[in-house]
């Protein structure tokens, strides 16, 4: 499932992400991107723990995360009836499509050492924009070109704030958040747009052989992120800029064109977003944008990326995105109280990074 | 003056009483006074009425209104520093909501403190001096809306209350006033109380989720609007039915009302509260009697009397202040 790129003698999947790195190598002083050296260490491995050990970096993470998921699967199924059935995974898949499809874009960001703030407000202004249109010309293509459009856009001009202009990307996707809520604001006008046409609203809410529409989206997207991070060039470029940007622009690697691409990508999703968005929930305001930044960052971070840079996948950021959506399907199942909810959600987050954090230790030393 | 209203009786009477008002303020041949007006966010449809009632109310007296609200909605740092501004401009009132009702206690001091006269309008700060309170009981409303869909339940099965924001004062004193409903009703089942924050994704999300664990739910208490429109599309896309409740009286809810996706909402009547804020700050200067309190009772909205909510907010006219202050 998880982008191996073949198999060792152990059976177990093995990282080649540096097949283009490793011509860069020599510039990389403080990269955490490690590339494989599985095939040297692997006759000196003796016990399991070595063999723990010997894997890179990113399959260790990857695999630890998978098991703090399957444990809070665990946990749930044994505290509700409810929680380990078809109808319940299938909920949780497509409540989870939205933010993972938000935090793909974000996880590319986050992989060249930068951060989308704007995504939230993207999602709002895009899906705006696209409702309003959709009401006045009931045209799916047009209003679905727009919403994509739209978040596409404000990607793009968020790039070339940080790859031309230099602000740096905290700081210009944080303007670009106030300045996207003041136009949704002003362009709504405190209203609400609601009632699309059935057609459009499959998009969020249909099936095909049972499955919700929304995790077709998820699934497409997850391989193609997966696919274009980990084997092609410019995946792999994406990594070298986080890892080392100065290192990267030595090698040849147009950093700002690819710094403009993530941003692009990122802001495109948003775009995608808005339209699930729209067509689940059947209405669009001003502030609909708000609640889903954090969230979807949060996913990006709880699934093994690192801010600052050069670490982390698309994968790891499905596994953070079910995981923040597993903690609100428990917390109604168990009818946790609401006061607690935002406690134990905490307290998951925080685990959840934590244990990642042992293992990194490990290898520092 | 109310030409593109369908304007029901009810408006007429309205529209001829605010004239003879007009005629009787001009009489005094005051006006031009400054009102800063306070709102929490441009984003909730419901500060929107609030603030086109207090425009409304502003022409008909012929004052002058200010707004103020915070870019990021409900900011406590940036509706603090508004009203430093605003002291500092010196307007002759000032009607303010706070974006928190204890937070903005001390900007409430601020003012008094410049001797602004101050009317508090839909959410009851907990300190500070104020001429006059304007709001809507959001205790009444969740009680009244709460025996409505108990009612309309025949009395008996399993409800689900989609709570609004943990902490904040509406979703409290609306949660209360439901629980209070279904307590005098013992074949209701309370089955689940789980927050959605007043989001509308939360809510079909944690509406799809109370479905997973509970294969009948009969009824569902939602503490606004949108939060109910999200739980009637949770329901709506499993096949399954159950009696909605939201509170606000929002455009949108009116709208699933006539369709029948929504069985009622309770009217937080934010255009009458941003009219009547202001009226009672005018009148307070103009040294005409006001009222301390001014409570707008819990009506629920449902198919057989919406008809008067479906007059746009920007086509509606205050009531006068005579009719405003009967109950």
């Amino acid at each position: 499932m998880f982008c191996e790129e073949s198999i060792n003698e152990y059976g177990l999947p093995v990282f080649r992400m540096s097949f283009y790195l490793a011509r860069y190598r020599d510039y990389f002083m403080n990269t955490t991107v490690k590339p494989s050296t599985l095939s040297s260490s692997a006759a000196t491995v003796r016990s399991s723990t070595d063999l723990w050990n010997a894997l890179p970096d990113a399959v260790r993470s990857v695999v630890l995360r998978l098991l703090v998921l399957g444990f809070l699967c665990f946990v749930l199924s044994l505290a509700s009836d409810a929680f380990l059935t078809a109808t319940n995974i299938v909920n949780v898949l497509r409540q989870a499509a939205l933010l993972f499809l938000l935090a793909s874009g974000v996880t590319l960001v986050v992989l060249t050492a930068g951060l989308d703030l704007s995504v939230g407000a993207n999602v709002a202004l895009s899906a705006c924009l696209a409702a309003t249109l959709l009401k006045s010309t009931g045209s799916i293509a047009l209003t679905v070109s727009v919403g994509l459009g739209c978040g596409l856009l404000i990607g793009i001009v968020n790039g070339l704030l940080v790859a031309v202009v230099r602000i740096p990307p905290f700081i210009a996707t944080y303007g670009m958040l106030w300045i996207l809520h003041g136009i949704t604001y002003w362009f709504m006008n405190g209203e609400t747009i609601h009632g699309f046409p059935p057609a459009f609203r499959a998009l969020g809410s249909g099936y095909y052989w049972g499955i919700p529409v929304p995790v077709f989206f998820m699934l497409i997207f997850l391989l193609a992120g997966v696919l274009f991070a980990q084997r092609t060039r410019w995946g792999q470029e994406i990594y070298a800029v986080g890892a080392n940007p100065e290192a990267a622009r030595l090698s040849g690697v147009p950093v700002k064109n690819r710094l403009i691409l993530v941003y692009a990508v990122s802001g495109a999703m948003a775009g995608l977003a808005s339209l699930i968005f729209l067509a689940r929930l059947n209405s669009a305001e001003g502030d609909i944008g708000e609640s889903l930044t954090l969230p979807a960052i949060a996913a990006v971070l709880i699934g093994g990326a690192s801010l600052f840079g050069g670490v982390g996948s698309v994968f790891g950021t499905l596994i953070g995105a079910l995981m923040l959506t597993l903690v609100l399907n428990g917390m109604n199942l168990l009818n946790i109280d609401a006061s607690w909810q935002p406690v134990v959600t905490g307290v998951i987050v925080v685990l959840a990074v934590f244990l990642d954090k042992l293992t990194r230790k490990g290898d520092v030393r | 003056m109310n030409k593109t209203s369908k304007s029901s009786m009810r408006w007429a009477q309205v529209a001829i009483a605010v004239m003879g008002m007009c005629a009787a303020a001009a009489s005094i041949a005051e006006g031009g006074e400054r009102v800063a007006v306070f709102t929490k966010n441009q984003t909730n449809p419901f500060f929107q009425a609030v603030r086109l009632g207090a425009d409304s109310a502003a022409r008909q007296l012929d004052v002058k209104v200010t707004h103020y609200v915070p870019t990021k909605p409900d900011s406590i740092p940036e509706q603090m520093s508004q009203v430093e501004d605003v002291i500092i401009k010196k307007p002759d009132a000032i009607v303010f909501t706070p974006v928190d009702y204890k937070a903005m206690v001390p900007a409430v001091a601020k003012m008094n403190a410049a001797k602004i006269p101050v009317v508090d309008v839909t959410d009851r700060t907990q300190g500070g001096q104020f001429v006059a309170f304007v709001g809507a009981s959001d205790y009444e409303l969740g009680l009244e809306t709460g025996k409505y869909l108990i009612q309309a339940m025949g009395g008996k099965g399993n409800v689900v209350v989609i709570e609004g924001v943990k902490g904040a004062i509406t979703s409290v004193d609306r949660v209360r006033g439901f629980n209070d409903a279904a307590k005098q009703a013992p074949g209701i089942k309370v089955i689940a109380s789980q927050p959605g924050n007043y989001q509308r994704l939360q809510a079909l999300q944690v509406m799809e989720n109370l479905m997973q664990s509970h294969p009948q739910i009969d009824g569902v208490f939602a503490a606004n609007d949108a939060m109910a429109s999200g739980v009637i599309e949770a329901l709506e896309g499993a096949n399954r039915k159950a009696q909605v409740v939201g509170i606000n009286g929002s455009k949108e809810a009116i709208d699933a009302i006539k369709d029948g996706r929504l069985l009622a909402t309770g009217d937080y009547n934010g255009f009458a509260q941003g009219c009547l804020a202001v009226m009672t700050a005018v009148r307070d200067l103009r040294k005409l009697p006001i009222k301390p309190e001014i409570l707008f009772p819990a009506v629920v909205i449902d198919k057989n009397n919406y008809q008067p909510w479906e007059t746009p907010v920007e086509s509606r006219s205050c009531p006068t202040w005579e009719d405003a202050v009967k109950f």
